[in-house]
């Protein structure tokens, strides 16, 4: 059973409906020492690829997959890297994308998937303005 | 963020899931944001507040 039910994969469906490029995302679990989040953010991944062909789910073995763990910086899994047209949107989740996260993902996608930003123009500009290296992190739980 | 500027790199963290993580930046309520490891931002604030914060940028002047 999935978990969506069929009115979110639905409105979730309509949502993705805006993709015009092709997004793929790159999942890296593992699978010793893993909990049980690998396998539900592989559900999930999985099920909003399935409502939209522009979507792609690229599997990659935290472990074992090391060359693709440094292109991307992987330090932890569950990880998942969002690509628009096979080009690094620097937009990463950690852990399983459930609850707040799982919007979180779904803008991401879509930001990936039509190349809008629906950011104020100033604020626009300051972000454009940065010139040095930033990194970011948001931590969130699922409620 | 990330995806208007390459300089710019971003991290959605399930806080209960990276214990240690969370520890290091003493995660004590959600949503809280880290910038280089130096800017702490607490909440979730309206856009350009938290643009402002998260990059170091002077409070707006009244005008």
């Amino acid at each position: 059973m999935g978990l969506l039910s069929p009115q979110d994969e639905a409105t979730l469906k309509e949502h993705l409906s805006v993709i015009t490029i092709p997004v793929q995302l790159v999942l890296f679990t593992q699978a010793f020492g893993a909990t049980e989040s690998g396998d539900i953010a592989k559900q999930i991944v999985k099920e909003i690829a399935s409502l939209n062909d522009k979507i792609t789910v690229v599997e990659k073995n935290f472990v074992l997959d090391t060359e693709d763990k440094a292109k991307y910086k992987i330090d932890k899994a569950p990880a998942i890297v969002i690509l628009s047209d096979d080009i690094d949107t620097r937009m990463r989740m950690y852990g399983a994308p459930t609850g707040y996260e799982f919007v979180g993902l779904v803008e991401a996608i879509i930001v990936a998937g039509t190349g809008k930003i629906e950011l104020d123009p100033e604020t626009m500009k300051w972000i454009q303005a940065v010139d040095k290296p930033t990194h970011i992190q948001v931590f969130s739980t699922p409620t | 963020m990330a995806a208007a500027n390459e300089m710019i790199t971003a991290d959605a963290i399930e806080a209960t899931e990276f214990m240690d993580l969370s520890r290091k930046y003493r995660v004590t309520g959600v949503p809280k944001t880290i910038v280089n490891e130096t800017i702490e931002i607490m909440g979730g604030l309206p856009e350009k507040m938290f643009v402002r914060q998260a990059l170091d940028l002077p409070d707006e002047q009244p005008t």
